[in-house]
């Protein structure tokens, strides 16, 4: 495997009510290029400020430590281009009044160089590799008309339409009924394995992050205390952090907690 | 004997000029310390039923019977008096409280409009609500945007119980909590319902937590109960379209060394 970035010894403090706080601190791991690596970790634990350093996003008071190494032809990745980002809500990331086929030939033909029909019938393209009913149709609907799986397809269709390296998803599916988010999910992995993506899957949830990894960081309190293979993290945590995790998630298979006599256990 | 008991309940909306059933001819009944679930996809009614038993909106058929009386015919003194009966807690605590009020605030509210306690008692009350839900009475002067989401969610839960409920209305209550504050909360309330006998109706999309705390689980689809029975037996072997779906989305954590 070959690094796609390496990231060294990062720190991120932003300041909060006047108060100086720690997002991030002294992170290293490496991305490889082609793997699906799942940053977990709770509220506050910095996993979605690690993906927002990653794709140049932090905002601008946000004071950083360490470095971030890309191994790409370009210098300096462009979100868009070589990086293509899923935010949780895409009714927050989808352009309310713009039609959202014109929101994806946008990216296409900024990044691409394409002709705007040629950028459209890059869209139609699109759509119909992320699923939606009807693409000719679906070109011409506004964000409102579609359901929220419809939404975070169609956001999905606009985070690839340059053919990015890199594919983040920030709790992408978060906000979804657990059937839309196992579908979202499907989506995912098929669009990573046919381009050759890399993704980074940022998540809460270690079940759904450990269907698609293959390889999960464990975040905490802006610290990394785990990054290990899939398979090693859930039957072989090395930190007690990850146990816990681990031990909370309520399975169909886990121990009710409540006693089948009809009273709590 | 039940808590509530519901009868064809349903509502309808319009959605882009055209009708659609939100609840269709749902019934289903609680029993006192009993946890009766609701899932299903999104859409498929379970927010709108819990808004229904609440009466925060009127149903357009069906009957509602809460503590063996006619919920529905209810109005003016009668209906405050019985609402303090039947509480609620929602996903988003910092959104259901005024965030700058104080946690004292929030719970002196109940007890003042109900009242269950004289102003020289309710600092009184207050203390032990907060040592009920496991918060250092300390926190009472602390304003709800300067406590962790999981106190919060306390505090709603404090809040709830201050006027002596025998039902509370869990709307995805511990969704959005940190999987290590999750299982405390769930601890919480089921140690709640064994002392003082609270039925819950435990709205969730989550049919693990659903199966981990609830006796009896309702398996919504457009509005329309698709299936219902025991919460373990309906979670291990679905018989709906709908249910086997749910199972099959859910993310398994399969450990081979746990």
């Amino acid at each position: 495997m070959t690094a796609l970035l390496s990231i060294r010894d990062l720190s991120v403090r932003y300041r909060r009510d006047g108060v100086e706080a720690t997002a991030l601190k002294g992170v290293s791991l490496d991305v490889e290029a082609g793997e699906r690596l799942a940053i977990i970790g709770e509220s506050g634990s910095g996993k979605s400020t690690l993906a927002l350093a990653i794709a140049g996003l932090l905002a601008g008071d946000a004071k950083t430590g360490g470095r971030i190494e890309w191994f790409l032809p370009a210098s300096h990745p462009r979100l868009g281009r070589d990086i293509g980002f899923v935010f949780q809500d895409p009714s927050s990331s989808l352009d309310p009044v713009m039609p959202v086929g014109k929101q994806i030939a946008e990216v296409a033909r900024t990044h691409l160089e394409l002709t705007w029909p040629e950028a459209y019938a890059k869209a139609k393209t699109l759509l119909e590799r992320v699923r939606l009913p009807d693409p000719d149709s679906a070109l011409r609907a506004y964000p409102h008309q579609l359901s929220g799986g419809q939404k975070q397809r169609v956001a999905i269709a606009a985070a690839i339409a340059a053919a990015p390296k890199l594919l983040i998803a920030d709790e992408a599916t978060s906000a979804l009924d657990t059937i839309v988010q196992a579908e979202i999910v499907a989506l995912i992995r098929r669009l990573v394995a046919e381009d050759g993506m890399t993704l980074l899957f940022i998540s809460h949830d270690i079940a759904l992050a450990a269907t698609l990894a293959d390889r999960i960081a464990v975040l905490r309190h802006g610290e990394l205390v785990e990054l290990g293979e899939t398979g090693q993290i859930l039957d072989a945590p090395r930190h007690a952090y990850t146990r816990a995790l681990l031990d909370a998630h309520l399975g169909l298979d886990a121990k009710p907690l409540l006693d089948r006599q009809g009273t709590p256990a | 004997m039940s808590v509530l008991a519901v009868s064809n309940l349903a509502k309808r909306y319009h959605r882009g000029g055209k009708p659609f059933a939100a609840v269709d001819d749902v019934s289903f009944e609680i029993g006192p310390a009993e946890t009766l679930a609701l899932a299903g996809p999104s859409g498929s009614g379970k927010s709108t039923i819990a808004r229904l038993v609440l009466r925060l909106i009127e149903p357009d058929a069906g009957r509602i019977d809460f503590e063996d009386s006619d919920f529905l015919a209810l109005s003016g003194a009668a209906l405050r008096a019985r609402r303090a009966r039947i509480q609620m807690v929602f996903q988003d605590p910092l959104a259901a409280f005024n965030p700058r009020a104080t946690v004292a605030r929030v719970l002196d509210d109940p007890l003042r409009i109900h009242g269950i306690a004289s102003r020289a008692e309710r600092p009184r009350r207050i203390a032990a609500l907060l040592e009920r839900v496991g918060l250092d009475a300390g926190l009472a002067a602390h304003a709800i945007h300067e406590i962790s989401g999981g106190q919060r969610q306390r505090v709603a839960i404090a809040r709830a119980i201050a006027t002596r409920p025998s039902l509370i209305v869990l709307d995805e209550a511990v969704s959005a909590l940190d999987v290590s504050v999750r299982g405390q909360i769930l601890e919480l309330l089921l140690d709640l319902q064994r002392r003082e006998r609270i039925a819950y109706l435990f709205i969730s999309h989550d049919l693990g937590v659903i199966r981990a705390v609830a006796h009896r689980v309702i398996i919504l689809d457009a509005g329309r109960i698709a299936e219902s029975g025991d919460a373990r037996a309906v979670v291990t072997n679905p018989q709906s379209a709908i249910g086997k779906a749910l199972v099959a989305a859910t993310p398994k954590l399969i450990r081979n060394r746990p």
